[in-house]
């Protein structure tokens, strides 16, 4: 008898080894995916950086900088999509959480002394305690109510950063925020923020994935369908909506604390702009209704689009990157992940065969 | 072990629930009657936390719930169907099913796995297991109201507020139900008030009747009473049936 038999099956393998039967589920969403995508997007620089140079014009050092941003619009993105799932409205304003991190980060850095990695958990903390009292607004206020007050919070602190430009420094922003690395190769110094902020958006998209597939995830995605059905059956909605809407807040605001320790400075009026916030919009439109993994598929085609464009049509650049994605939202409307689940549907929670005693 | 006493909702200037006070004995089933806009579904609402009355109280198994918030009244064991069948069109049968089972009291203590199976049982006493994976939205009404019944039913509830199960059945189907209703009744010890307006149907399964007019209680005795009464007459059974 020999020690290990393998036994393939249809969407699992089962080992038997040293006695013992283990049976490994081989399908897709549990494994496999996550790990091809996760090695894609580790050798994305590094094939980028040795293939594509010259591609369309674009330098690598700039190619570089356009992952880096498609990393940011995933920071963003990714919990911009729990929330919208966990209070089941669509938010106009992560932009505003992005400067609140981002502020946070800067003037304690500046004015305190604080290293990135205290300046870190502030972010955080600042944003969800920003969230925390905001958060009723998504039990209170629905429709073009809640679009509106999410919509005005962003330029209510575009004109602070004026009205207060000694504290908020207005379009100069907050010089002298301590980089996160310097090693003194541009090149290196931008592939290893590049690993920095993957690390980041691998770290968000474990943990929100791990709450779309728990309990609370289940529970969000009744919400998100129909409050009231959610409400006869037993679930506090207003419980789920205010926890929600408190951690993606924080969790939105870390995307702020990366740009100012990246850029080594933060300036609000830039991050604060529209054109911004409908980046982040299709980042999570484009990505596919309530799918997490398709957001970082959208980051990363917007970011690439972006830079391309940039490099091929000038001043035109902003008008054909947006009709490029009008198009996209006319003929994608379930949008990316839209295309997957159509090839590949899998139901949400794992089918169990049912055996009659 | 539930009583409704003075329970009065406005909308506007329309009283659409007036007055109306009762009292319901655990494992009893009382059918709900009244001609269309009488005020039964908003009664229903009231009891399960959908609509906060003006004034009035509601007491269920000795605790003032008035103010009580819905979610918190379906914990207790209120459950309820809807007279259209909303259910979350884009979730599986099962789906549908498993999130009343998470809401239930017991439902914090259980995984999503454990949900699963038990959702799959409340399908099963409905014959609807086989239907776990369709879609919601591809259901015909009877499966529909089936559903719905489990899903209410995944609860645990001690009372359970039906509206209008036949609506939009044949005669066969509603026939199906009206037996599984009183099945469940007797199986799970379940206390239950029945909004309906298949006459035939709810006089021979009910103990109880009251009738709803124009937001009034104008009868609250047996179906063989009430069907006697000439204001119930009048206002609704019609001649005909009687």
């Amino acid at each position: 008898m020999s020690i290990l038999k393998l036994e393939p099956r249809r969407g699992r393998m089962i080992i038997h080894a040293f006695g013992r039967k283990y049976d490994w589920i081989i399908e897709p969403r549990y494994w496999r995916n996550p790990i091809i995508g996760v090695i894609t997007l580790l050798a994305l620089p590094l094939l980028m950086y040795f293939f594509a140079t010259g591609v369309f014009g674009i330098r690598p050092v700039a190619l570089l900088s356009a992952l880096i941003f498609a990393n940011i619009l995933a920071m963003i993105g990714t919990p911009l999509v729990l929330q919208i799932i966990g209070t089941g409205r669509v938010s106009f304003g992560p932009h505003f959480f992005v400067a609140v991190g981002g502020y946070t980060a800067a003037l304690l850095s500046k004015n305190y002394g604080f290293s990135p990695a205290l300046t870190l958990p502030a972010s955080f903390f600042m944003g969800a305690l920003i969230g925390l009292g905001l958060s009723p607004i998504t039990i209170i206020s629905r429709g073009i109510y809640f679009v509106l007050i999410t919509l005005l919070l962003p330029f209510i602190l575009w004109e602070l950063t004026y009205w207060r430009s000694d504290v908020f420094g207005a379009e100069t922003g907050i010089p002298g925020v301590p980089l996160l690395i310097f090693t003194g190769d541009v090149v290196l110094d931008i592939m290893i923020y590049y690993y920095v902020s993957i690390a980041m958006v691998l770290i968000l998209l474990f943990f929100t994935d791990r709450v779309m597939r728990s309990r609370y995830g289940f529970m969000m995605g009744v919400i998100n369908e129909d409050e009231e059905v959610a409400l006869s059956y037993g679930i506090d909605v207003a419980k789920i909506k205010v926890i929600t809407f408190t951690l993606t807040s924080g969790a939105i605001a870390v995307a702020g604390w990366f740009l100012a320790h990246y850029q080594g400075s933060f300036t609000g009026p830039v991050w604060l702009q529209p054109s911004f916030l409908i980046l982040i919009l299709l980042t999570t439109t484009l990505g596919g209704k309530g799918a997490v993994y398709g957001v970082i598929a959208s980051a990363y085609f917007i970011a690439t689009l972006r830079e391309v464009t940039r490099t091929q049509f000038g001043e035109m650049s902003v008008v054909v990157l947006f009709i490029i994605l009008l198009i996209l939202l006319y003929i994608l409307p379930e949008g990316f992940w839209g295309l997957y689940r159509k090839r590949r549907y899998r139901e949400y929670v794992p089918s169990i065969r049912i055996r009659r005693a | 072990m539930l009583e409704v006493s003075n329970l009065t909702k406005r909308f506007g200037g329309v009283i659409a629930v007036n007055e109306v006070s009762f009292e319901v004995e655990k494992g009893e089933i009382i059918g709900l009657i009244g001609p269309n806009g009488a005020g039964k579904s908003t009664l229903v609402n009231l009891i399960s936390g959908f609509y906060l009355p003006d004034s009035g109280k509601i007491r269920f198994l000795g605790e003032d719930i008035t103010k009580k918030k819905m979610h918190e009244r379906a914990k207790m064991g209120i459950a309820r169907t809807f007279q259209n069948p909303r259910l979350i069109s884009n979730m599986t049968a099962i789906m549908n099913v498993m999130y009343a089972v998470l809401g239930s009291e017991r439902g914090s203590k259980l995984s999503l796995v454990e949900a699963y199976g038990e959702a799959a049982y409340y399908l099963d006493i409905f014959d609807m297991l086989k239907k776990r994976d369709v879609l919601v939205a591809d259901l015909p009404i009877y499966e529909l109201r089936l559903l719905e019944l489990a899903r209410a039913l995944a609860l645990k509830p001690k009372i359970l507020l039906i509206d209008e199960a036949m609506a939009g059945l044949n005669p066969a189907e509603a026939e199906r139900v009206s037996k599984l209703i009183n099945r469940i009744r007797e199986e799970f010890d379940l206390t239950i008030i029945w909004i309906e307006h298949v006459l035939k149907i709810i006089m021979r399964s009910v103990e109880r009747i009251l009738v709803m007019h124009y937001g009034k209680l104008i009868a609250d005795d047996t179906p063989e009473k009430v069907v006697r009464m000439p204001e119930v007459v009048e206002a609704y059974i019609g001649e005909e049936v009687v």
